[in-house]
């Protein structure tokens, strides 16, 4: 805070304390990866690892080429023994995320090639199903950052997920249209959220339990509607498929086109919401009052600014983001709605959310990696390659545990998150 | 009388939500009903009978399922046959066999709850242990050690196994206040995923011949002593081991310095801190007690009554535990007396999906209803109260 | 404008917090209001920022009467109010600080126009000569330069009427002197000025009219050129009979805690203790007075373990004092009532007993090797209990379930339980019945005749004269005088208290 901290009161004297200890720890972890990389490169010399791009479109042209895997691991044994160096001359200062942020593709990818151990795998499905894990996790990031940025702790992502995927096949199928799923899930994401709001602001439930509330219903209500309805008449559930979108001009760019400019309609949208929504957090009016709520309610009450209309607002622009994304789960590929479809991606998209430090557009980095690691366990598994399905299914949710540990670190969360405020 | 009248103030609320819960229930059943919903326009009251006509059938097979049937019963008393009263009994009996998990994983839960942290992970602390316990038996068991000692070394490595998974989670949040919501969930998952990866790759612990991913016949190792004269009513010791477990734990939390500095961080953690005691051990130590409570539970279930390990070994178990730990008002004696209803809703709820195929996983749905209820006690006394009443509260404001 | 409040009254449960208070203050006036804790002063400018309503009594803004429902219909009537505590956002910079609320926009998704209002703010910064940095981070600025981002959220409001609650006391006297430039730069430009505070020398200075309340009431009115700090002084705390609680004379022994040159910081990390030198001896009640914010809760926290002391000795017994370690504090003999007993004092939720119990649960006779011995536990509680005079259905009720005055009881019943060589009691009696209130300082003057030192830190200036027999006054951290309790008079600790050392 200010000018004395180091020797005021326990508090203080205890979280400085705290975050030195924690960057040593960091500064030693890297410097163990960095020893672990090395040995890898070491048993590496000579493997060749092979990867296959399509060119032109998917399922078109293929196009090999091949990176020896040594090279590979040989640049992310150096680039995490600069981290380890930074990390210990700088300490606390350091910008530990935004380096494991850049470094995580490198690293992924330098994996991916040391498990196939020279066995052809195609990048570019491994870049779409990056995305399809992505979408959903980044626009439930989206709408957990904005009720947070609010001052309400919103857990219940996972809940409103699964109903926007139920909800969206439904409506989907019994109406034939495509876009009556996105619509009809968000808007009842918005419903569930509202609940949500409701029982946090006007009865002042806990916030965590409320939200467990909604995500213990969710399973309970749409897995029992499933069994007792979509099942035996499925008709309900076979949403209408649709359709990739082709950018005219940028799609037919070799290479980058099938994998950027070729795709579902959902990803233009969910980049577009997190980019719009990163504009008016930090640039508009309203993101401005947003943020005023959710680090410091009073500032903002006593200027007659409307704090608890404003958090009702902002669960509801949650809600629809939530079941937004949900509703892609059921309505990307085939199949439409399966039990605990989402599979705790509400839950990682949480971890997300504290990774990306309360930001849309890093939270939605921070997904991408996540996506890219679950991408990596399907297509290795699907090989047959590597480990076993099971350890490589767990590590998205151990990277999760890692990120959410901070590997030992705070992150500002809004200051009055999950605080219910009284006015007047 | 004034502790009837407190043991009334006590069970209203928790009483009420279940039944409110299970009215709502009722109704989600009727319109649910896709025949009802089909006919409501055109034969509305003929709608309204089929469909709460069903709702009650629905609920019959739930109560006969869970008590069990009266024809069974008097049919039993009039003959006297072992055979008989082994039939009617077995319905109760299951339902209290059902409950056991729960009553451990309650347990743990609320021990969790009682010192301020949401401890989400109870199906995966329920899971290492039944892993804990399986291996523990597969190695001691079968003649290796005398029985009733691989029992008890089943039973230990069960709480270490759970106490092993809920260190992590309150490490991390006694040093860095990492989230314990995030945490334990993501726990949950991986442990799930590595039962999966021991029941499908380790030969030692897999069924022969090893496709299935299930666990070898784990009572062929250990096995249980049931307690009830008539051998084909499964109830073991397992339950004598979960009440034990509800006294130990009263025992701890009201009778030992360290209880009594897990609920005084629990209910004002700064009081508790100018009164000297630790935050951070009391963290650790509450999420230990919680992980090894639940491990137990799931080594006993794993290797008594269902008798393998496979990945769904928990099931629903941890989120029906925290709504029991809710209910229940984080006492033990209200975490059994709730895990003993919740267990005859889902025994009876397995009747009620054979009778009626209405999906078990309604029972969830009735839970998050309960959990609602409780935690926002004026809405529940308010909606069957006084309507009136919440709008003088409201004008006041 | 010609602001005027008539006539109003607010009632809180057992408190009359305004009783029928009329002030007035016309355009480009000051107005200063003067009156200690309690006085009234607070909820009365809540009522006039729109926070609180009234529950008889009009305000009346150039004649027109005007009823405020919300804040943001006060600030739209013109009235702004720059509290005590600021409504800050940390991580905001100044420019967003001032103008939230009112922000200026562009563009149709209401895009926040940071260009205007930077300029916006940097025009009425200069024109008032409040200087600031227009896109310095809140949390990195000086306290004092807070306080003028609040007063140019006032400001930018287009306020006519300006009100100040304690201004000065997060001030250095250097920024406080500035503050008195600015305000009365604002009083020329038309702007009317309430200047709320409890300090005389202050409210000589820079006010045109001065009113003073004491206890919810209007005490007098005047004006800087016919009061006196001492008249001031007196309408501020009353010439009553002082209610003396009977005593023998105290046996003083040698000093038990020794206190020199001690420095605490606050949790902003500025200087709340400022080389203070006290002692306090066996037999004698030392009360310390002061209007709150003087530092005497940091005082109270260094003494008890709460805070860390940044610099200075306290010696204790003739030993060194074990800062920062409460349990090592209460074991060398020293007994605290803490200020919150909400927070500090006791834990809701459970029962008489437990609470009776709560810093001493791990030492023997109440438990051996971990385990709680609930008989001894019981016996020695159902004894205090009765020594204590506790009202309670038993000794296992809820402690949440108790009035006040119990609470307190139950609390004062097991501090004193233990061995006790110093009491150190911070506003002991705040909130509690007229009959509690007697009890705990029967209690407090036993411990002293029984050969503790006591240090009660008190608001109330009743309390300390009454049971103090010296009394040690606190301003702006510093102790400016000790006095024995027949040199006490109301007048000389009032100047005190206000800050007129001389």
């Amino acid at each position: 805070m200010s000018v004395n901290a180091a020797t005021v009161a326990l508090g203080d004297g205890a979280e400085a304390h705290q975050q030195l200890f924690a960057s040593r720890v960091r500064a030693g972890l890297f410097a163990l990866f960095t020893l672990i990389s090395l040995w890898i490169t070491t048993s590496s010399s000579g493997v060749q690892s092979n990867f296959s791009l399509w060119s032109d479109k998917i399922g078109g042209t293929n196009l090999p080429f091949s990176v020896p895997v040594d090279l590979l691991w040989g640049g992310v044994t150096l680039i995490f023994g600069l981290m380890g160096l930074f990390q210990f001359i700088r300490g606390a200062a350091f910008k530990w995320r935004l380096a494991i942020g850049l470094i995580s593709p490198l690293l992924v990818f330098a994996l991916l090639a040391r498990l196939l151990d020279g066995t052809t795998a195609n990048l570019t499905v491994f870049f779409t199903s990056t995305l399809s894990f992505a979408i959903p996790v980044g626009v439930g990031a989206l709408a957990g950052i904005v009720a947070e940025r609010s001052g309400f702790l919103n857990i219940a992502i996972e809940g409103k997920l699964l109903f926007g995927a139920m909800v969206g096949s439904i409506a989907s199928s019994i109406t034939g249209i495509a876009i009556a799923g996105p619509i009809a899930g968000a808007l009842f994401g918005a419903l569930v959220s509202l609940f949500l709001a409701w029982l946090g602001i006007r009865y002042k439930v806990d916030q965590i339990i409320a939200g467990t509330v909604i995500n213990i219903g969710a399973v309970g209500i749409t897995s029992f509607a499933y069994l007792r309805i979509l099942q035996p008449y499925s008709e309900f559930n076979r949403p209408i498929g649709i359709d990739t979108i082709q950018i005219p001009l940028l799609s037919e760019i070799p290479v980058l086109g099938p994998i950027l400019f070729s795709l579902s309609p959902y990803f233009y949208g969910s980049v577009g919401l997190v980019l719009f929504f990163t504009y008016m957090i930090y640039r508009t009016r309203w993101g401005l009052r947003l943020r005023a709520a959710g680090e410091q309610p009073s500032a903002a009450g006593t200027v007659g600014v409307d704090v608890v209309k404003l958090r009702y607002r902002a669960m509801i622009i949650a809600g629809l983001l939530a079941g937004f994304a949900g509703s892609f789960i059921s309505l990307s590929g085939t199949g439409g709605f399966g039990i605990n479809t989402s599979a705790g991606k509400g839950f990682i998209a949480l971890a997300a959310v504290i990774f990306g430090a309360w930001n849309p557009i890093f939270a939605f980095g921070a997904s991408l990696v996540f996506g890219m690691a679950t991408a990596a366990t399907t297509l290795l598994s699907g090989l047959g390659v590597g480990l076993p399905p099971q350890i490589l299914l767990s590590i998205p949710y151990v990277v999760t545990l890692i990120v959410v540990a901070g590997l030992i670190g705070r992150v500002r969360a809004p200051a009055s998150a999950g605080r219910p405020y009284d006015q007047g | 009388m004034n502790t009837l009248r407190q043991f009334g103030s006590k069970v209203r609320v928790p009483a009420l939500s279940i039944f409110v819960a299970l009215l709502i229930g009722a109704l989600f059943l009727v319109f649910t009903d896709i025949e009802v919903l089909g006919m409501l326009l055109s034969d509305p009251l003929g709608a309204l009978a089929l469909g709460f006509g069903r709702a009650a059938s629905s609920y019959s097979a739930l109560f006969r399922g869970a008590f069990g049937d009266p024809a069974n019963f008097s049919k039993a008393l009039a003959s006297g046959d072992v055979q008989l009263w082994a039939r009617a009994l077995r319905p109760i009996v299951e339902s209290v066999v059902a409950s056991v998990p729960l009553i451990f994983v309650g347990l743990g839960v609320s021990v969790a709850f009682r010192t301020g942290i949401f401890n989400i992970g109870g199906a995966g602390q329920f899971a290492m242990g039944a892993v804990g316990g399986a291996v523990a038996a597969l190695v001691f068991g079968a003649g290796v050690i005398p029985a009733p000692i691989a029992i008890l070394l089943m039973m230990f490595f069960g709480l270490l196994g759970g106490a092993l998974w809920a260190f992590l989670p309150g490490l991390l949040k006694a040093r860095v206040g990492a989230s314990e919501v995030i945490t334990t969930i993501m726990l949950n998952f991986i442990a799930s995923q590595l039962i999966f990866f021991l029941v499908s790759n380790v030969e030692f612990i897999q069924k022969p011949p090893r496709i299935q991913p299930v666990s070898k016949e784990l009572s062929q190792f250990v096995d249980l002593p049931g307690i009830l004269p008539i051998a084909s009513l499964r109830l073991d010791i397992s339950i004598i081991v979960a009440l034990i477990s509800a006294v130990a734990v009263s025992w701890f939390l009201f009778r030992s310095t360290r209880g009594f500095e897990l609920r005084a961080a629990g209910l004002n953690i700064a009081a508790a801190k100018y009164a000297g005691m630790g935050a951070s051990t009391s963290i650790i130590t509450a999420m230990l007690i919680s992980g090894a409570i639940s491990g137990l539970g799931g080594a006993l279930v794993a290797v008594g009554t269902v008798k393998q390990l496979s990945p769904g070994i928990a099931g629903s178990v941890g989120f029906t535990a925290i709504a029991i730990a809710l209910v229940g008002g984080t006492r033990p004696s209200g975490v059994v007396a709730t895990a003993l209803v919740f267990g005859l809703l889902q025994h009876g709820g397995s009747l009620m999906q054979v009778e009626t195929s209405i999906p078990i996983e309604m029972l969830l749905f009735i839970q998050a209803l309960v959990i609602a209820f409780i935690a926002a006690p004026d809405l529940t006394l308010g909606i069957l109260k006084n309507p009136f009443r919440r709008r003088q509260v409201k004008a006041a404001k | 404008m010609r602001l005027e409040l008539k006539q109003i009254t607010k009632q809180f449960p057992g408190v009359l917090a305004n009783d029928r208070i009329s002030i007035s203050v016309d355009k480009g006036q000051v107005l200063g209001l003067l009156g200690e804790n309690g006085a009234g002063k607070t909820t009365l400018m809540n009522i006039l920022s729109g926070l609180y309503r009234p529950d008889s009594g009009k305000i009346l803004i150039d004649g027109k009467e005007r009823t405020f429902r919300d804040p943001a219909q006060a600030i739209d009537a013109g009235i702004g109010m720059v509290h005590q505590h600021f409504m800050l956002v940390p991580v905001f910079d100044v420019t967003e600080s001032v103008v939230l609320g009112n922000e200026p926009t562009k563009g149709p998704l209401g895009s926040f126009d940071r260009a205007t209002a930077r300029a916006q703010v940097a025009e009425l910064s200069k024109k008032h000569g409040l200087h600031v940095d227009p896109d310095a981070k809140i949390e990195s600025l000086p306290v004092g330069v807070r306080q003028r981002v609040e007063i140019l959220k006032a400001l930018y409001r287009k306020s006519d009427i300006l009100v100040l609650d304690e201004p000065s006391a997060v001030l250095t006297p250097q920024e406080t002197e500035e503050l008195f430039d600015i305000i009365r730069g604002l009083a020329k430009g038309g702007t009317s000025v309430i200047f709320i505070t409890h300090k005389l020398n202050e409210v000589i200075a820079v006010a045109d009219k001065i009113t003073v309340l004491r206890r919810g009431a209007v005490a007098g009115e005047t004006t800087p050129e016919k009061a006196t700090a001492s008249i001031l002084a007196e309408m501020m705390v009353g010439r009553e009979v002082q209610l003396t609680v009977s005593r023998s004379k105290s046996h003083v022994a040698e000093a038990i805690l020794e206190v020199k040159g001690l420095n605490v910081l606050n949790d902003a990390g500025a200087l709340a203790v400022s080389d203070a030198s006290f002692e306090v001896r066996s037999g004698e009640i030392l009360a310390v007075a002061g209007v709150q914010g003087n530092g005497q809760t940091e005082l109270v926290e260094a003494l008890t373990g709460l805070r860390l002391i940044d610099s200075g000795s306290v010696i204790l017994e003739k030993k060194p004092f074990p800062a920062g370690s409460p349990r090592e504090i209460a074991t060398a003999g020293v007994a605290h009532i803490p200020e919150d007993r909400n927070r500090d004092g006791m834990v809701k939720g459970m029962t008489v007993a437990e609470n009776y119990i709560l810093n001493t649960y791990h030492l023997p006779p109440y438990s051996k090797r971990g385990i709680l011995n609930r008989k001894a536990i019981a016996a020695a509680t159902e004894k205090a209990v009765k020594d204590f005079d506790v009202r309670t259905p038993s000794i296992h009720t809820d402690i949440a379930s108790l009035s006040g005055g119990n609470q307190q009881k139950v609390i004062v019943a097991r501090e004193f339980s233990r061995n006790v060589r110093l009491v150190v009691a911070a506003q002991p009696t705040r909130g509690l019945d007229v009959g509690s209130i007697e009890y705990i300082h029967k209690r407090i003057v036993e411990q002293r005749d029984a050969g503790a030192a006591v240090l009660i830190v008190s608001t109330e200036l009743d309390e300390v004269l009454a049971l103090g027999d010296r009394v040690a006054v606190m301003y702006e951290g510093r102790i400016v005088g000790i006095l024995d309790a027949k040199d006490a008079t109301r007048e000389r600790v009032g100047l005190l208290m206000g800050g007129v050392t001389k």
